[in-house]
């Protein structure tokens, strides 16, 4: 029997506080490399996020969320480097068109199994990052600009992609709260518990598994379009690396995967464990940071939130 | 028997922990030393892991040589004063967003005086576009595409020339070459420098009129040549220009002898000049061409190292290894800035008006080192070094272009694969 | 003509390389279900036991076969029975992020050890290829083609005429049932995994002299693994071998008839459609869930 994890007014409550917070930081001195860095976090919250909202639910391991960032991102480089749309429109409509993919790409895969699904859209991912990467040179025309990549104009200024990601991140949670407590959500969790007895009793896996996979990868899309022009500098190897997907997988599972709050926690741990461990140990803290990962899988599965969560549910009962 | 807390107060407990977790990260920040002498601190961020983590360790061991070369005297003269170097770096793990935002890092947190650049043409673009945004000027010896240089930056310095000006040299001695080569091929791997490289082979072989057979770029992530290569081989080029870095330069090596395809000449725009390529590949290395822009035999010299032939024993004696163009360039970058801060007289740490100084003063004038002659154009391109061109012989790497300042002949067409 | 018949030639000698690196992956994801992603790293350490082995005493690479065996037999026993044995009933997202964890403190112990120098391994008859009324055929690759076959053949036999072999089949198929009829399943996952990495080591030493040594060589060869074993079937054991070829002449043909950028592009998405259509490999002997 599934209850929410908090009492809505509860969770309202806290997070209201913990926002406001975030929003006046930057006037209570925050600035320069910090800025950046929690900025950096809260982007990273936001796309494991994205990952827990379809795969945390549904129990389907998507290793192809970074072809969505990628999309995401050269969409709005194109649109406006060569279209001159401004900046929200470009990401509104980097957004859709990942909509539009994720849906061709879901279709396809998703009814694929465990760990075919994982490798599908992994394949996926790879073959669009080559696509991209070879589409100049073989196609004729300056469009991605292959393996130099595409340079915006200049940006507005840090705090600008500070209240961009808190936005997104903030979108993002609460889209999962809102969704973890409705009959979609519901839905989501009886695939993952029990595939074959929901679609016997009526639950429409396909087109659920496939609503949450293009909820998510569009909103992948638009992180990755803001955070395109953020960079102002995008290239393949980088916005369609594997190791973002990884990264995304990782925060969801250190802080809890199929719970809200979860990828924020992994990401302001792992992000933050990683400044601190790689200022301190330049040339180990990869190998600590592994180590960290097959400790928690071992000791603590259910990452620091599902712990917790599991705590307190041992302690009601 | 186990407290029984309430819902709401477990996380209240939960969300303060981590909040105060967060916030002592944060605000725990290291104390300033304060010495008697300020040293004057260099930053850079350089991938030590990752893709070029071997490269990039190159260029730190570069700094590090200058630092302590320096620092054996006590430091830089400013004024009549000594004032110790400190280097500040960071493992960008050769990626660009993290180069960025270590860059940011030493700026901001860190507090470094002045910057120099890492290792990469993806990194350092990423860097130098936070440096420029807080108008720190850095001076990169190991980064050469195109796209450093089309952005209007002003405080940029780039101590090679620009990709296809490095590999221009590769090009211009095809026809001193006996029997001259009429055609050629050129691969190159599909990532930034590289393919400029490539780029610049082509242009530069249209204008000395020889005809190209093929041209294709591959991904990084190939990691079997041997069909690329036959493919190559079929077309019988007279000569093989390749883009690439130590990786793809190693891989081409094997690849060739294994499919037995000896054209008379394999030029590459960088690869062979790393130590390691030769104490790798042994024999198979013998007769490869490299594009550099220094070599010791070279009458470059200054007040800091000595002659180009001074700078490369010491290296030797220190690293047990000669420096590759990319340290010595590096190293010369370090030189140029120490040269600005000691003739305008400027002491750490350092304001933005004392950098903005610096920037000026390195669009001002020409300098030399043992390096060679320096003189930025308004790119930021170092526009009066000459690209020369080596090729391993006997297990060393002999400056075989141009003739001038050459220390040997070109072996061509080089000893087939079987005749060896 | 030729170069049709030469690129088909590298690609065959080709595949055999990818099958013997993905006959380990295709064993421990058939018997246990576990997507090892540390897969890659396995064959990077054969890779360097070798070299070091040769680099320090000169012994000969194919002499080392056996020491490599063995001795990421050993590794892969204490990996699993340490670790990936307690995954057992678990979801398998949790095997990805253990395996994951693993390649990342495997791939960084080696690079902290060895450097990330580019390494290579020159004998006195690497690089000499048999002259073939005009075909090129490298004899190291000919050899590791040879051996690939021998270890998958060896592991075939394994598998279907040996009483141990029995056992890992049956507890691959039905793990509860096996258990009633006095199988020690954890004994047996250990064995299998060690037998897993132990083939991908020796498959690691094979390529040493062909391949340029590295520390993070790893990853490329866990996706070659998951594009082969795609092809040939999960858990079918000969399908690598066909997976393997396949995936080898494809990739040729399309660098010698195309571009080499689009042969990776056209992996991609055959391993995409692969899964879409035919996820049971192209004999459809894989394991389907």
């Amino acid at each position: 029997m599934f209850r929410p994890q908090f009492r809505f007014r509860n969770l309202v409550f806290a997070t209201l506080a913990v926002g406001i917070i975030l929003v006046i930081l930057p006037f209570l001195g925050l600035e320069g490399y910090r800025l950046r860095l929690l900025s950096l976090v809260f982007m990273w919250a936001a796309l494991s996020g994205c990952w827990n909202m379809m795969c945390g639910y549904s129990g389907y391991i998507d290793f192809g969320p970074v072809a969505y960032f990628g999309v995401g991102s050269y969409c709005t480089a194109i649109l406006m480097i060569k279209g001159g749309l401004p900046f929200f429109f470009s990401v509104f409509l980097a957004g859709c068109v990942c909509a539009g993919l994720s849906l061709a790409v879901g279709f396809s895969t998703l009814r694929l199994q465990g760990a075919y699904f994982a490798i599908a859209t992994f394949a996926a991912a790879e073959g669009l990052k080559q696509v991209v990467l070879e589409w100049d040179r073989v196609a004729g025309f300056e469009f991605f600009g292959g393996a130099h990549g595409l340079t915006f104009p200049a940006p507005p200024t840090e705090i600008y992609f500070y209240y961009f990601m808190l936005f997104l991140m903030g979108l993002t949670v609460g889209l999962t709260a809102l969704l973890e407590r409705s009959k979609f959500g519901y839905g989501l969790r009886a695939i993952r518990e029990a595939e074959q007895a929901a679609e016997l009793s009526g639950v429409p896996t396909l087109k659920i598994k496939i609503r949450a996979y293009v909820l998510s990868s569009s909103l992948i899309g638009c992180i990755g379009g803001v955070e395109a022009y953020w960079l102002t500098y995008i290239i393949p190897d980088d916005v369609f690396n594997v190791l973002r997907t990884i990264q995304m997988v990782i925060m969801a599972l250190l802080g809890g995967m199929g719970t809200v709050l979860g990828p924020v926690i992994g990401a302001c741990f792992l992000t933050l464990i990683s400044e601190y461990l790689g200022a301190k140990f330049v040339y180990d803290y990869l190998t600590l940071v592994g180590v960290v990962i097959v400790i928690v899988i071992l000791l603590m599965p259910r990452g620091i939130m599902g712990t917790i969560l599991q705590s307190k549910r041992g302690q009601k009962s | 028997m186990r407290e029984v807390k309430s819902q709401g107060m477990n996380k209240r407990i939960y969300l303060v922990i981590s909040i105060n977790f967060a916030l002592f990260l944060f605000l725990s920040s290291p104390l300033e030393s304060l010495g008697a002498e300020r040293p004057l601190r260099f930053g850079f961020p350089v991938p030590l892991t990752g893709a070029f983590g071997k490269d990039g360790a190159l260029v730190k061991d570069a700094y590090l040589f200058w630092k302590e070369t320096v620092n054996a005297r006590g430091g830089i003269e400013i004024r009549g004063k000594r004032y110790p170097v400190e280097l500040i770096f960071y493992d960008d793990k050769s990626d660009p967003p993290t180069s960025a935002k270590l860059t940011e890092k030493l700026i901001t947190e860190d507090r470094v005086d002045l910057l120099l650049g890492g290792f990469g043409s993806s990194q350092v673009i990423a860097a130098s576009a936070v440096s420029e945004r807080f108008r720190y000027p850095m001076t990169s010896g190991a980064a050469s595409t195109l796209k450093l240089f089309d952005r209007g930056f002003k405080y940029y310095f780039s101590l090679l020339g620009k990709a296809p000006e490095e590999v221009r040299g590769c090009v211009e001695i095809l026809p001193t070459l006996n029997p001259r080569p009429g055609t050629a091929a050129i691969i190159g791997a599909n990532i930034p420098f590289c393919a400029d490289a490539a780029d610049g082979f082509k242009v530069y072989a249209e204008k000395v009129g020889v005809r190209i057979v093929h041209f294709e770029l591959f991904p990084m992530a190939l990691t079997d040549y041997n069909s690329l290569l036959n493919k190559v081989k079929e077309k019988r080029p007279d000569v093989l220009l390749v883009g690439s870095h130590s990786l793809v330069a190693m891989r081409t090596m094997k690849s060739l002898k294994e499919i037995d395809f000896s054209p008379k000449g394999v030029f590459f725009s960088y690869g062979p000049t790393v130590p390691d390529f030769i104490e790798s590949l042994g024999k198979e290395a013998e007769y490869a061409f490299a594009a550099s822009e220094w070599t010791p035999n070279l009458p470059y010299r200054d007040d800091v190292f000595g002659r180009a032939r001074d700078f490369n024993n010491q290296y030797l004696k220190r690293f047990g290894r000669a420096p590759d163009f990319v340290e010595a360039a590096s190293v010369a970058g370090a030189l140029i800035q120490q040269q600005a801060v000691q003739e305008l007289g400027i002491t750490p740490p350092l304001k933005d008006r004392d950098r903005e100084k610096i920037m000026q003063f390195l669009y001002s004038k020409r300098f030399d080192n043992f390096y060679g002659p320096i003189r930025f154009a308004p790119d930021g391109a170092n526009e009066i070094h000459p690209p020369v061109v080596v090729q391993v012989q006997g297990g060393k790497l002999v400056h075989v272009f141009p003739m001038e300042t050459a220390e040997g002949k070109p072996v061509y067409p080089m000893r087939p694969w079987k005749a060896r | 003509m030729l170069l049709f018949l030469q690129s088909v030639v590298n690609g065959i000698l080709l595949g055999g390389i990818y099958a013997a690196c993905s006959a380990g992956f295709c064993l421990a994801f058939g018997v246990m279900g576990v997507v090892n992603l540390s897969h890659g790293d396995f064959v990077m350490l054969g890779a360097f036991i070798t070299y070091w082995l040769f680099f320090l005493s000169g012994l000969d690479p194919f002499l080392t076969l056996p020491l490599t065996l063995i001795a990421l037999f050993l590794l892969g026993f204490f990996l699993q029975k340490l670790t990936i044995n307690r995954l057992v009933g678990s979801p398998p997202i949790m095997s990805y992020l253990l395996t994951f964890g693993l390649h990342l403190v495997l791939s960084n112990l080696a690079l902290r050890a060895w450097t990330a120098d580019y390494r290579t391994l020159s004998t006195s008859y690497s690089g000499l290829n048999l002259d073939f009324h005009g075909l090129i055929i490298p004899y190291s690759r000919l050899t590791t083609f040879a051996v690939a076959m021998g270890v998958t053949l060896g592991l075939y036999l394994l598998l279907y005429r040996t009483e141990i072999g029995r056992a890992i089949r049956a507890t691959a198929q039905d793990r509860e049932m096996a258990r009633l009829m006095g199988v020690k399943i954890f004994r047996i996952y250990i064995l299998t995994f060690a037998l897993a990495t132990g083939i991908t080591g020796l498959a690691g030493s094979l390529i040493s002299s062909t391949f340029v040594i590295y520390p993070q060589m790893g990853l490329p060869f866990t996706v070659i693994a998951f594009c082969v074993v795609v092809l040939g079937g999960m858990g079918y054991v000969p399908g690598t071998l066909w997976g393997g070829i396949i995936l080898g002449v494809l990739e040729s043909l399309t660098t010698t008839y195309l571009t080499a950028g689009l042969s990776l592009a056209l992996t991609f998405f055959l391993l995409l459609l692969m899964l879409i259509i035919r996820p049971g490999g192209i004999l459809g002997k894989g394991i389907v869930e």
